[in-house]
């Protein structure tokens, strides 16, 4: 069994009574552990939708037929309570998004550490760990400065300090280069590329970008709510 | 936590000080009011084993004393199950002055040193000196309640000049939150030297003043049915009146249930104000921080760790609040009751009780207004919250 593997999902955003938008229609994916997955498609297919639905901040339509399943690490995750998928986000997941998304008050450090108090562990041992995190990005000088003192590039590296600060099994990036220039983003892609091939880290990202999807095992297309295909690139 | 409060100083202090303000004025009137009510219970228990009779033109517990007879005393006595009847002179300090607002005025009181015979169950304690006995009769010593002695700063060996007599202060007694605490003492023959002395004023130099008595204090037997002997007074003695602890409460008891009908009418006034405005601040505060809180739940932050981080940063707002509502109180307190000491008014008592009631009020206030916003925050969809803003 795959590491991922999520059957018919399908997502309806209920607008008003009559008003429905049908984001997703019918998506399969697997994931093996270890892979670089990258989403690509036109802007509202349902990739966000999507990465909700694996992170499981949404919950897939229920009453699809035949009925959606979603399983991660063998686990059924398709019909979990709030409190046990906020735990499974805590202990085994990372996020990553395009607005950085660090919050504005913490340090740096901070910051990093908040998944680690959340999956919980002590607020010192949270704090070792981020600080060990931010120095595989190449921030240990800025542990102690807040999110603003941080270039746009350097935030980025921190949210994936913090999204990595667990060691999740799953790492989910929404357009992780979307806010940055060409250079930043090179520097982003590189950082998630070492952890993929270094630390085996089981990634899946969204991206407009095709430099960036050059970067992943495997890319998905997505139009219209559903996957159109699949290509496989030789991983080198 | 202190940290988000600072980042919006000036609401939360706003919100702080309302609370603040809240808290003041309950603590301010929750001092005045236990003053009273340790004021009240003193005088209620003082009466309660004892009847105390007086002239028929006296208003209970009132100040005008009028002189009887001393052969009162002694047809008080022979009323059945009386134990003990004595005579006592009672008369203000200052005729002019008869009490302001909720303090006792200052009295003259003489009696005979041990007149209880041991009924006496009300214990008072000397701060110094001595007690009045049976040798300082046909002397001019006087034993001064607590705020009188600070009032006029007098301790014993010092003059205390009483209708112009000079007195030698023999003792102080300890604050009793009762009468005695503005009354002086005097032996009973000087009392009533002072008495006739004020009565012959008034009666245009009458010269066959008989012994007189303000009031007889009559201990009756224990266990005696004291409605019972006060009937059986008043129709031996038509032209007295009788009271005695209950009718102490009956009367002074309104008053205080007035006093503590206002306390409350404030306390549920600054519970309305302050609960709104922490309210109102942590909705804003939550509307504002939906962004952060959709990031916080997405990286695994639980419902409860956002609402508990939210009620806890409201409850500390109260507790701040309260703290400096309760510095402000017993500032006032302070400086009023320093004030009053002149003229022996001490309005407050402000204890610790007060104190950390009123500041463990105002957190808990804090905490159960920020409840609501909180319990909002915690239920929102994460991925709208990040949406925002
Ligand atoms: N909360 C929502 N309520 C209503 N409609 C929504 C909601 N979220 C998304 N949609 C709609 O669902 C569709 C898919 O949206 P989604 O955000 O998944 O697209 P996307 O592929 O991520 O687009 P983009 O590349 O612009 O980020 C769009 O038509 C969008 O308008
Ligand atoms: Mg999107």
């Amino acid at each position: 069994m795959a590491f991922l593997e999520a059957h018919n999902l399908h997502k309806t955003y209920r607008l008003t009574r009559s008003n429905h938008v049908r984001a997703m229609r019918g998506v399969d994916v697997t994931v093996e552990a270890g892979e670089m997955v990258g989403i690509m498609g036109p802007s509202g297919c349902g990739k966000s939708t999507l990465m909700h639905i694996l992170g499981l901040l949404h919950a897939p339509d229920l009453d699809a037929a035949p009925p959606p399943s979603l399983a991660i690490d063998g686990l059924d995750v398709t019909t979990l309570t709030d409190r046990k998928r906020t735990q499974m986000r805590a202990e085994r997941m990372g996020f990553v998004f395009q607005a950085f998304n660090l919050v504005s008050t913490l340090t740096t450090v901070e910051n990093v550490a908040l998944p680690a108090e959340y999956a919980g562990r002590r607020r010192r041992d949270a704090l070792a760990a981020a600080l060990e995190a931010l120095r595989l990005v190449g921030l240990e000088d800025w542990a102690e400065h807040r999110p603003m003192e941080l270039s746009g590039g350097q935030q980025q590296r921190a949210a994936i300090a913090r999204a990595l600060v667990t060691q999740p099994d799953l790492l989910l990036a929404d357009e992780p280069t979307g806010n940055l220039d060409s250079e930043n983003t090179a520097e982003v892609m590189a950082l998630l590329h070492w952890f993929n091939r270094e630390r085996g880290q089981t990634i899946v990202l969204v991206t407009h970008d095709t430099r960036v999807s050059e970067a992943c095992s495997r890319v998905l297309t997505m139009q219209d709510g559903v996957i159109i295909n699949g290509r496989q690139t030789e991983v080198a | 936590m202190l940290r988000t409060l600072m980042r919006r100083k000036l609401r939360t202090l706003l919100t702080v000080l309302g609370i603040t303000v809240g808290i003041w004025a309950l603590m301010v009137m929750g001092a005045m009011a236990n003053k009273l009510t340790a004021l009240v219970d003193g005088g209620s228990s003082y009466f309660d084993n004892k009847i105390v009779v007086t002239d028929a033109t006296n208003p209970a517990f009132g100040f005008g004393n009028v002189p009887m007879p001393v052969e009162v005393v002694e047809r008080v006595g022979r009323i059945p199950d009386i134990a003990v009847a004595a005579a006592r002179v009672s008369f203000l300090l200052d005729p002019d002055n008869t009490g302001s607002g909720f303090s006792a005025p200052d009295f003259v009181i003489g009696f005979r040193a041990g007149f209880d015979q041991g009924y006496e169950t009300f214990r008072s304690e000397l701060a110094q000196g001595r007690y009045t006995t049976l040798e300082d009769e046909g002397r001019r010593v006087v034993l001064l309640g607590a705020d009188l002695a600070r009032k006029f700063d007098a301790g014993p060996g010092d003059a205390f000049s009483i209708h112009g007599e000079e007195f030698e202060v023999i003792g102080v007694l300890e604050p009793l939150l009762m009468f005695f605490d503005t009354t002086a003492i005097i032996p009973w023959t000087a009392a009533q030297e002072l008495l006739v002395q004020n009565e012959a004023l008034e009666f245009e130099g009458g010269t066959d003043i008989p012994v007189l008595t303000s009031m007889v204090i009559a201990y009756p037997e224990p266990g005696a049915d004291f409605r019972a002997i006060m009937r059986d007074i008043g129709e031996a003695l038509p032209q007295t009146r009788t009271v005695t602890g209950e009718d102490f409460d009956d009367q002074f008891g309104s008053t205080i249930a007035i006093f503590n009908a206002i306390i409350l009418s404030v306390a549920l006034i600054s519970i309305v104000v302050g609960g709104l405005s922490v309210i109102n601040t942590m909705t804003m505060s939550v509307a504002e921080r939906t962004r952060e809180i959709g990031i916080k739940r997405a990286i695994g932050a639980s419902r409860g760790l956002i609402m508990r981080e939210l009620v806890l940063e409201a409850g500390l707002m109260g507790f701040i609040g309260g703290l400096v509502g309760l510095g402000l109180a017993a500032l006032v307190v302070y400086s009023a009751n320093d004030a009053g000491k002149t003229s022996g008014t001490v309005l407050f008592l402000l204890t610790p009780w007060i104190g950390t009631l009123g500041v463990a009020f105002s957190t808990l206030l804090g905490a159960v207004a920020g409840a609501l916003p909180a319990w909002n925050a915690a239920r929102l969809d994460p991925v709208e919250a990040l949406r925002y803003g």
